[in-house]
């Protein structure tokens, strides 16, 4: 489902992502992990085709990202690290806004659907400026799932989040994924990554130091904190 | 901001920009002494930063939610008063210093040196230049000081703003019939023309009682406002569908509609300036009795109706929709369609100008001259500033080429309109490099990118 080779993105003589090359398959919940300032969110944009890579190809679900944005777009359900639903459209609104945009069918379904599942209902009549951040994030994540996608990329997915609507939004990715779905996920919360990802990647100042699946780990003897901590200290740059 | 965004030489070359425009503008003024007198570009010059200070005060104020937007209420200084041991009246005072300041330096003083630096080129006292400097920075600052007046007694009552406006209105009618120059309307001119105390003291009177009693019934928060709407969308876009980008369009419809402000942006930011400009006109109509004050007046509509585009681009940005299948020429052009709709706002003005000064028969060319100067002025504005004009227009290289591109066709409309109103037909020859600049500009920001570093 995603392909990045040697995936290289400079700002100036900054170099926020250093030949990352990473593959995730269908059916996985991939999780990226990193520090603040990794480059999680570099990656996540360049496979969303936001940003073109300075070297490198990314390709998801067999698009070029950087050739074919919009197409990625379209397939995928996307996340960003940063909500920014439009001040001025109710939650309701915006739904029906990306529903419009993507062109789908019972929109008024697909949307009920979600504001059961993450418990916000009672605020879909409500200004995107005047929720509070979990409702927005949980507006986000609705958003991206609207269009039933078979690959989600997720900057930060809990961010923001009480611990029951986390619970709820935890278990619904791992059922998307039992039902054939592919969750690329970044996050600094490493008991995220231990307790709902297949596989993990570890990023740290743009270069990725390990890429495996938990299981493995967790057979070695590894327990991940002092794994990452150890990866992410240890990483001199060479 | 401003320097973090540009880069600080982007941002320090703004005032440089401003006053090569004066400098290179004042040289020419010889050339067209005979039909516009030093005196009557005087009485513009200082016109003109009464509207800049209007306009900043405006923003200011309505552009609030701009600001919360890009920086989120707890980053904006303004609403420091809810978290630190400071009044919000002091933040208040605070910004209008600052904006005091920060305008001065960036428009009036290099306007005043570009300007003292060419009067030895043109036979004028260089001590001009440091008249004009207090001058010009009187009307600024009364601008701005009407501005924060007025909108302080919006928030409080709107039936008390109006009557502040039928009020001042009357008064600058009056002063404007009793005097042949508008000398008594306005006293920074007034200063410029015969330095003395007495118009000194009322320029600062008039500055110094607006801006203190704006201060002193400060109200950040307006009146709680209704939160929950129906869905007001769907509607919408099954009405506007036939129009295509009709979810965009109906989009920026609950934005204007649904922000605070709301009329009040309409009113301080297009409906006031423009009352001035006719005003202006009227008064120019003295000088040069030949002057057709409606096609000019359409010449300046068109410039200023780019306000409009302003409004439709304050709550968007690319990047909200960065992450869903939609290509930035889409957003473009349905704020292109939302323009044309609201369209109807200046051509409404335009004909009440045309009832009000009995001219029904300079109403064609006026009209033609509207639309071809606000189709080029949307699209040099699209071209250099893709969905960010309030923004972008602050780099020094950007206002460069927005100045250059706008000026000299403005210039030689009201010239020619001047020999024959006729001549505004002219105008027709902006739509090709208007219907140029716009494709250019969406496949131009069709290349934008998120910002990293």
């Amino acid at each position: 489902m995603i392909e990045a080779e040697s995936l290289t993105k400079n700002y100036g003589s900054v170099t926020a992502v250093n030949r990352v090359s990473l593959s995730v398959a269908e059916g996985e919940l991939f999780g990226l992990l990193g520090p603040n300032g990794s480059g999680k969110t570099t990656m996540i944009r360049m496979l969303t085709g936001q940003v073109r890579p300075t070297a490198g190809t990314a390709r998801v679900m067999g698009l070029d990202a950087a050739e074919d944005p919009i197409g990625v777009r379209r397939l995928v359900g996307i996340i960003p690290e940063q909500e920014t639903p439009p001040s001025f459209l109710t939650a309701e609104e915006y739904l029906h806004f990306v529903a419009g945009i993507r062109n789908l069918d019972r929109v008024r379904e697909r949307c009920d659907r979600w504001f059961d599942l993450l418990e916000f209902r009672d605020k879909k009549d409500v200004l995107c400026k005047d929720l509070s951040r979990g409702t927005r994030q949980k507006l986000m994540f609705s958003q991206a799932f609207l269009h039933e996608p078979r690959l989600a990329i997720i900057d930060e997915p809990l961010i923001n989040l009480d611990p029951i609507v986390q619970r709820t939004v935890k278990d619904f990715l791992q059922e998307y994924v039992r039902d054939g779905g592919t969750v690329f996920l970044s996050t600094h919360i490493l008991e995220i990554a231990e307790e709902i990802c297949d596989r993990i990647g570890v990023i740290h100042n743009g270069r990725l130091l390990y890429a495996g699946f938990v299981e493995d780990l967790v057979r070695s003897g590894h327990s991940l904190e002092p794994f990452f901590l150890d990866l992410v200290r240890g990483d001199t740059g060479a | 901001m401003h320097s973090t965004v540009f880069g600080s030489r982007g941002f320090a070359l703004f005032p440089a920009v401003v006053a090569a425009f004066a400098f290179f503008g004042s040289l020419t003024l010889p050339l067209f002494s005979d039909a516009l007198p030093y005196s009557a570009v005087a009485l513009l010059a200082h016109l003109f930063f009464l509207l800049a200070g209007l306009m900043v005060g405006s923003f200011g104020l309505a552009g609030r939610e701009f600001m919360n937007r890009r920086f989120g209420q707890i980053s904006l200084v303004a609403y420091a008063s809810r978290s630190l041991p400071v009044s919000e009246r002091r933040i208040f005072a605070a910004f209008l210093a600052k904006d005091t300041v920060y305008y001065i330096l960036l428009y009036v003083l290099p306007f005043a040196a570009g300007f003292a630096a060419a009067t030895p080129f043109i036979s004028l006292n260089p001590a001009l230049g440091l008249l004009a400097l207090v001058s010009l920075m009187l009307a600024f600052l009364l601008g701005l000081a009407a501005a924060c007046f007025l909108s302080t007694l919006y928030a409080h009552s709107v039936r008390l703003f109006a009557g502040a406006v039928a009020v001042i209105a009357a008064v600058a009618a009056l002063a404007l019939r009793t005097a042949h120059s508008g000398i008594a309307g306005l006293p920074p001119y007034a200063f410029f023309i015969d330095p003395g105390p007495e118009p000194l003291a009322l320029a600062l009177l008039l500055i110094l009682v607006p801006a203190a009693v704006s201060v002193l019934f400060v109200t950040v928060d307006y009146p709680d406002r209704k939160k929950r709407f129906r869905n007001s969308l769907d509607p919408l876009i099954g009405r506007l569908r036939a129009l295509g980008s009709a979810h965009f369009i109906a989009k920026d419809a609950l934005d204007l509609l649904r922000s605070e402000g709301g009329a009040g942006k309409v009113i301080f930011s297009f409906l006031l300036p423009l009352a001035l400009v006719w005003v202006c006109l009227r008064v120019l109509i003295r000088f040069i009795p030949g002057i057709d004050p409606l096609v000019v007046f359409a010449v300046l509509l068109g410039v200023l109706s780019a306000t409009i585009y302003n409004w439709l681009t304050e709550f968007d940005s690319f990047s909200s929709y960065a992450f869903l299948p939609v290509k930035v020429s889409e957003v473009i052009d349905g704020k292109l369609k939302s323009y044309a709709l609201l369209g109807i706002l200046p051509v409404a003005v335009l004909v009440l100008a045309a009832a009000t000064a009995g001219e029904a028969g300079a109403f064609l060319p006026a009209f033609v001259a509207f639309i071809s100067v606000s189709a080029y002025t949307l699209s040099v504005t699209v071209y250099l500033t893709g969905l960010h004009p309030n923004v972008m227009l602050y780099h020094a290289g950007v206002f460069l080429c927005y100045l250059l591109a706008i000026s000299p066709a403005l210039l030689l409309l009201i010239f020619a309109s001047i020999l024959d109103p006729a001549y505004a037909f002219l105008s027709l020859f902006l739509i090709p490099p208007a219907a140029l600049l716009i494709a250019r500009g969406r496949t131009r920001w069709q290349a934008w990118e998120m910002p990293g570093y």
